[in-house]
């Protein structure tokens, strides 16, 4: 996989060296996080080959960063991976230069927050007790509410937008609201690092864009550094300063949005051709047709069996499902 | 930016204005407290009035209120704590002044029983609303972890093969509890445990164990020994005293504390473990530590009532229909639920048989708990949709 690696996508070059190197010196980012992955293995226990095998990545401080990638390519492993929901085989993870791994689960989650893609949560809690439950790690166990927290959810139901609902049930929510009263619950975290797992999926387009403003916001007025991963390209490129690809657990390409959506990408990772039109909104994306034989780089590697475990391994289903069913 | 930090600064003053306690005076909570209430003095005054010794209701509330316990430090002492650390704390020596009949029926025989039904819902109430969150099922009880498999075989070995040690019964069963519980748990731990690994692990031992149970049923040879202990299988409050009482109230107000303070703990872990444990929850400390307090819950009452099926799976049920899910709400809703239905129920045991037949005998309480929270079950699952999901 390290060789494959070397003759993966021309992008790499240029912009992969600043980006993996960059562990040290977070240039001239004041006090933005750094958040680093470095020669990560993944895997989950049921299944007996990693997911990612091996990857470094390294989140711009106080920058966005979007993963993406087809369905079973490591997206969503890697992000787990970086939020220590998923103990790496090897490597480790960084923030701001400490193992999080050895940290204390408390402290973590002041500087790391992560968003899941299924999020469940009882009907009847309110959208204002849901998003106070975003200030547990940063309260004692007797410790009751102080003004800091009161006043970290108000900005946190200011930026989501969802104040018109802060005293509506949970259960009584459109799929879109419900996303935005877990996005403010994560944003009371009041984290430096944020870790958004497709966050737009399944929303409509009114909420897709409401959920793009906030990380757009995050990305203008603030230091935190944002990960998130994203299935819509277009959207990835509007939204994204940094933009990463994977493919079959392989990091295939990283660098700005407009080296990243290319034709030859499209093709190469995500098995589609179509058409890439530069405009002021970032690169516009058709697809034309599905491409169906292999592409040539990585046909010697990827067997199409192989290819299964993996995708239902990336997709959570292993340990998510266990979980879910018991509900 | 102005307009956002005059907002925070309502929201701030309205959350301390609630306080720590302002949660408690939710009109729902209140209204579901009293109702309880209601129906543990009626009930109570109902087992304290009838019986063997039949009185009117008018002099079973004289005797309940008689001044001459409840105004004597002695005397409250004496039931409370037992004769000898009553002596040792106020120092009297001589002979307590004597009570007239009823007072002394109702005090001594009739009222303990009340309150140690009181005292078992309120712990099965609580430890079943802990397991529901810690499992994340609805239909979770008490007994899930094996418990009650686990209590119910050390009951069974005690009567039938070690027959000396009968006296530690209410120890032994409660210890049985406990340690079937280290046993599901040791069963599921591989790199950590999930709610399904603990139900089914549950399910595991519980299955053994009930073989067990069922198995030494064989060997016992008396059928007084039999009757005992499905007595104790079943749950029963026959023949509770002050001694149940003093005995159980200890365990269960560690264990109502502990679970109170728990109760955020419970409430994040209602939002799935990926979100608790991403917001910094060591969620196997956590989750090993609230089965320990609900176990506890559950261990006093076997301890003092055996098995009482049922209470522990509805009581919690009832009471999220009625506040809502908020665990702080559910815990203090179950401390009142709880003892309501226990106390209800208990009038059917105790006096359900003599109404019904004239016979003057008692059948266990968890024979009524079935029959009341079997049919109740029924209406929850016909009216809600979504049974089942927490």
């Amino acid at each position: 996989m390290a060789t494959e690696h070397a003759n993966a996508t021309d992008v790499d070059e240029p912009n992969g060296t600043n980006e993996a190197g960059g562990t040290g010196d977070a240039s001239g980012a004041g006090d933005a996080s750094d958040l680093d992955g470095e020669n990560l293995v993944l895997g989950y226990p049921t299944a007996s080959e990693p997911v990612i095998d091996g990857e470094s990545i390294a989140a711009e401080p106080g920058a966005v960063t979007a993963l993406v990638g087809p369905n079973g390519s490591g997206k969503s492993t890697l992000l787990k991976g970086l939020a220590n929901q998923l103990a790496p085989d090897d490597g480790s993870v960084l923030v701001d230069g400490r193992d999080v791994h050895s940290m204390d689960t408390k402290t973590l989650a002041r500087k790391l927050g992560l968003l899941s893609q299924e999020s469940t949560s009882p009907d009847s809690i309110t959208v204002e007790d849901l998003v106070y439950h975003g200030r547990y790690p940063h309260r004692g166990f007797f410790e009751r509410t102080t003004d800091e927290d009161a006043r970290a959810v108000e900005e946190a139901i200011e930026l989501a937008g969802c104040g018109h609902l802060r005293d509506r049930e949970v259960g009584s929510l459109s799929g879109g609201q419900k996303q935005l009263a877990w996005i403010a619950m994560v944003l009371a975290q009041d984290t430096d690092v944020l870790l958004l797992d497709e966050p737009t999926t399944f929303l409509d387009l009114h909420h897709q864009m409401e959920v793009m403003e906030i990380i757009e916001t995050l990305r203008d007025e603030s230091d935190v550094t944002v990960v998130v991963v994203l299935h819509d390209i277009e959207q990835a490129a509007r939204l994204a300063d940094r933009m990463v690809a994977l493919k079959d657990g392989e990091i295939r390409a990283r660098g700005a949005p407009e080296a990243i959506v290319t034709e030859e990408l499209l093709a190469d990772v995500f098995r589609v051709d179509a058409d890439v039109v530069q405009t002021e909104n970032g690169p516009r994306v058709t697809p034309i047709r599905a491409r169906h034989e292999e592409p040539a780089s990585s046909a010697t590697e990827t067997d199409p069996n192989g290819d299964e475990p993996a995708s239902a391994a990336e997709e959570g289903r292993a340990p998510i499902g266990t979980e879910a069913s018991g509900d | 930016m102005s307009g956002g930090q005059s907002v925070a600064g309502g929201g701030a003053a309205k959350r301390s204005e609630d306080g720590r306690i302002g949660w408690l005076f939710d009109p729902k909570l209140v209204s579901v407290a009293l109702a309880s209430v209601a129906v543990v003095v009626a009930g109570g005054l109902v087992q304290v009035s009838f019986g063997a010794y039949s009185m009117t209701v008018v002099e079973a509330w004289r005797a309940v209120l008689d001044p001459a316990v409840l105004l004597d430090p002695r005397w409250l002492l004496n039931f409370l704590v037992g004769e000898g650390l009553m002596r040792s704390i106020t120092g009297f020596q001589g002979e307590l002044p004597e009570l007239a009949h009823t007072t002394l029926i109702v005090w001594d025989i009739r009222l303990p029983r009340v309150f140690v039904a009181a005292i078992v819902g309120m712990n099965l109430g609580v430890s079943g609303a802990i397991f529901q969150a810690v499992t994340r099922n609805e239909l979770a009880s008490p007994f899930i972890l094996g418990v009650s498999s686990g209590a119910g075989l050390m009951i069974l070995l005690t009567l039938v093969v070690f027959g000396g040690l009968t006296a530690f019964l209410p120890l032994i069963a409660a210890l049985g509890g406990a340690v079937a519980f280290l046993i599901v748990y040791a069963i599921a731990w591989k790199n950590g445990t999930s709610p399904v690994r603990l139900v089914l692990a549950g399910v595991i031992v519980g299955t053994v164990f009930n073989s067990l149970q069922t198995g030494l049923f064989f060997f016992a040879d008396d059928i007084g020994v039999v009757q005992s202990a499905i007595q104790w299988t079943t749950g029963s409050l026959t023949g509770t005293d002050w001694e149940q009482v003093r005995m159980a109230l200890p365990w269960t107000v560690v264990a109502v504390v502990l679970s109170l303070a728990g109760s955020r703990q419970l409430n994040l872990l209602l939002l799935g473990e990926q979100t608790a444990k991403s917001l910094g929850m060591s969620i196997e400390k956590v989750r090993f530590a609230l089965s320990g307090v609900a176990v506890l819950a559950a261990a006093a009452s076997i301890a003092v009532a055996g098995i009482v099926s049922f209470v522990g799976l509805i009581v919690p049920h009832m009471v999220r229909n009625l506040v809502g899910s908020d665990y702080k709400r559910v815990i203090v809703g179950c401390l009142f639920v709880g003892p309501a239905l226990m106390v209800g129920a208990d009038v059917g045991a105790r006096l359900g048989m003599s109404v019904l037949t004239g016979a003057d005998s008692q059948i266990p309480v968890g024979i009524v708990t079935g029959l009341v929270g079997g049919p109740y079950f029924l209406y929850l699952m016909r009216r809600q949709q979504n049974m089942g999901e927490l």
